[in-house]
């Protein structure tokens, strides 16, 4: 079974002559540990459908199961969409946006204390998480003493804190030069590879995707042709 | 992990400057509650320290503290005949402005009976109390003098016997105890120029009602005003003897008003105190709503500053309420800082004041509760930005 089954999703903004059909029936399924490529130009529909998978908008219609649980059905959802996104997904964005006065250690442990992780534990596992993405020299830095590279591997150890099933990952190379992009994206292949957690990126560089397992071309908001399998 | 406080330590500038100018108001607003607390320990401190069981004063006034009540002397008598009163002791109160080393001062005469009577100061801090019949007063330290120094008062000049700093005239100004006859010669004989010039009025007065100069000459002395008046009688009351009985009989037999010290108490406090009361009541209410404001908006400002990082919260699954918190408890920090810092400053300050400042632990507390539910008013906006900021605000809108 998919970890992610997306079927027929439909996200429609405003109504009347004033109506965008920024998705329009995309269906896309991604397995776990596999890593997934969502490409297209720009208002495509990318983010929006990063956001609808996750439920932070609401699809117009269509349905979403993840984990074999489905999640939303056609305008209703039966679950704690947040307790969902703290426990079962990871971000990482555009930008780090790490939180400013928490140093990079407490960014990472921020999700651990929001499931109750034991803080003996928690500590133990930002530790690992930092010493992972090579950071840890630096776990006592503010993020305003980092710079866009570490930043984003924090953001990165930050959204595998509580070993999430999958991880979204809007454009995370766009704030960085392509020797900075390229690790990052290394870093997200060997999470995917050594975790088994599937990674759904959102991204215009055809350079930063190179050996992820499936790729979805968006175009006004609907997938062109099938997928390509690599 | 406290966000809050990571956040305050990160923007601890601001965070200071905002503490120590609510602290500031915060001040003021403790000042004001002093400064109602001392008039009104002032403006009653002498009535509970005086204490006699029943005041006895002019009919249908309220005096001797708030209004003018004259009595003849003589009536100390009549009321220490009433079944049930221990002592009846004559007592006069009048603030008066005179020259005391070269330098004109506010101060109140005291009138008493030295010899057992009540209504004298009850602690002296030096000296001793009146022990002649004239001459001799015992005086409050704020009025700068030292015992045995020669103070000149009207026609006489006074022995300061004794100090005594127990208890300030209504008004916060100095008391200066002297003898019943001598208050009464201070207060009201008038000046040897005056007393020749109304001689004078009276004397052509009577002659032109066609009395003869000899009669004249005999009738002037007994025409003189009367220096035996008193404003009060203050009365002791024999054990086990009824108050509301004597009070009653006082004002039906001997037609005067009679108040104890509580009702004399209330008075003040419903009379002279009251309108003041309102005023600073309302000054302090525009104060603590101006504190709430700018906290307020200081914790706006904040919240505002940190939306995308309240949206990743928001996004990586953290509940409303963990966010919540952090906008209430920055809020909160900020208010209780600066009322620390005005209650720290209004302490180390408040004896630098010209008159009383009196700093109750049940009003500050009162002030501190009404400053955390403003502080948490002024979380409210915070809070509002928090619940409605999208999580998607933080991959870049939707």
């Amino acid at each position: 079974m998919a970890l992610l089954e997306v079927q027929g999703i439909t996200k429609v903004f405003g109504h009347g002559h004033l109506e965008v059909r920024a998705l329009d029936g995309v269906s896309l399924t991604v397995e776990a540990g596999e890593l997934v490529a969502l490409m297209g130009p720009s208002g495509s529909g990318k983010t929006t459908l990063l956001l609808c998978i996750s439920l932070i908008l609401e699809p117009t219609s269509g349905t979403v199961v993840f984990d074999g649980q489905t999640i939303y059905r056609d305008g209703a959802t039966w679950l704690d969409v947040r307790r969902l996104r703290r426990e079962k997904i990871g971000f990482v964005f555009q930008t780090a946006n790490l939180i400013p006065f928490l140093t990079a250690r407490e960014n990472v442990l921020f999700p651990l204390t929001l499931v109750g992780t034991a803080p003996k534990v928690a500590a133990a596992r930002v530790m690992e998480l930092l010493e992972y993405m090579e950071i840890s020299a630096r776990a006592d830095y503010l993020p305003a003493l980092l710079s866009g590279g570490e930043q984003q591997r924090v953001a990165i150890a930050r959204a595998l804190a509580n070993r999430p099933k999958l991880i979204l990952a809007d454009e995370p190379t766009a704030s960085l030069d392509t020797a900075r992009g390229k690790k990052v994206m290394a870093l997200l292949k060997r999470i995917a590879r050594e975790h088994r957690t599937a990674v759904v990126t959102v991204t215009h560089d055809p350079r930063m995707i190179e050996g992820f397992d499936v790729i979805y071309h968006l175009k006004d908001g609907r997938l062109e042709n099938s997928p390509e399998r690599t | 992990m406290d966000l809050a406080v990571r956040d305050l330590k990160l923007h601890k500038g601001r965070f200071l400057a905002t503490v120590l100018g609510v602290g500031l108001l915060f001040t003021i607003v403790l000042t004001m509650n002093g400064v109602y607390r001392g008039n009104v320990f002032e403006g009653t401190a002498l009535i509970t320290h005086t204490g006699p069981d029943l005041w006895v004063v002019e009919r249908d006034r309220g005096g001797p503290f708030n209004e003018q009540s004259s009595l003849p002397e003589i009536l100390a008598d009549s009321v220490a005949a009433v079944p049930g009163v221990a002592q009846a002791s004559p007592f006069i109160y009048y603030p008066v402005e005179r020259s005391i080393k070269g330098v004109s001062r506010r101060f109140s005469i005291i009138g008493y009976e030295v010899f057992g009577g009540l209504g004298g100061p009850r602690e002296l801090t030096r000296g001793r109390p009146i022990t002649q019949a004239h001459y001799e007063m015992v005086a409050h330290e704020k009025l700068g003098v030292r015992v045995g120094e020669k103070v000149p008062l009207g026609l006489h000049t006074f022995t300061v016997v004794g100090l005594t700093r127990e208890a300030v005239a209504t008004d916060g100004e100095p008391l200066v105890y002297l003898s019943l006859a001598d208050a009464q010669e201070f207060l009201f004989q008038r000046d040897n120029e005056e007393v020749r010039n109304q001689r004078e009025r009276q004397r052509r007065s009577l002659a032109a009602q066609g009395v003869s100069p000899a009669q004249v000459e005999r009738l002037l002395p007994h025409l003189a005003p009367d220096t035996h008046i008193i404003n009060a009688v203050l009365v002791r009351l024999e054990p086990g003897a009824d108050r509301v009985q004597v009070a009653t009989h006082i004002r039906d037999w001997l037609y005067l008003s009679v108040f104890t010290t509580q009702e004399e108490v209330e008075l003040v406090i419903r009379g002279r105190l009251a309108r003041m009361s309102a005023q600073l009541l309302f000054f302090r209410t525009l104060l603590l709503l101006v504190s709430v404001v700018i906290i307020s908006l200081v914790i706006y400002t904040f919240t505002m500053e940190k939306i995308r990082s309240i949206a990743v919260m928001k996004l990586i699954g953290a509940p409303n309420w963990t966010v919540v918190r952090m906008i209430l408890e920055e809020s909160l920090l900020m208010t209780v800082s600066s009322f620390l810092i005005g209650l720290g400053l209004i302490y180390s300050i408040v004896d630098l004041f010209p008159r009383k400042i009196l700093l109750l632990p049940g009003d500050t507390m009162f002030t501190f509760l009404v400053a955390l539910v403003g502080g948490v008013l002024a979380s409210v906006l915070g809070v509002w930005q928090v619940l409605r900021t999208p999580p998607g605000l933080a991959l870049g809108g939707q």
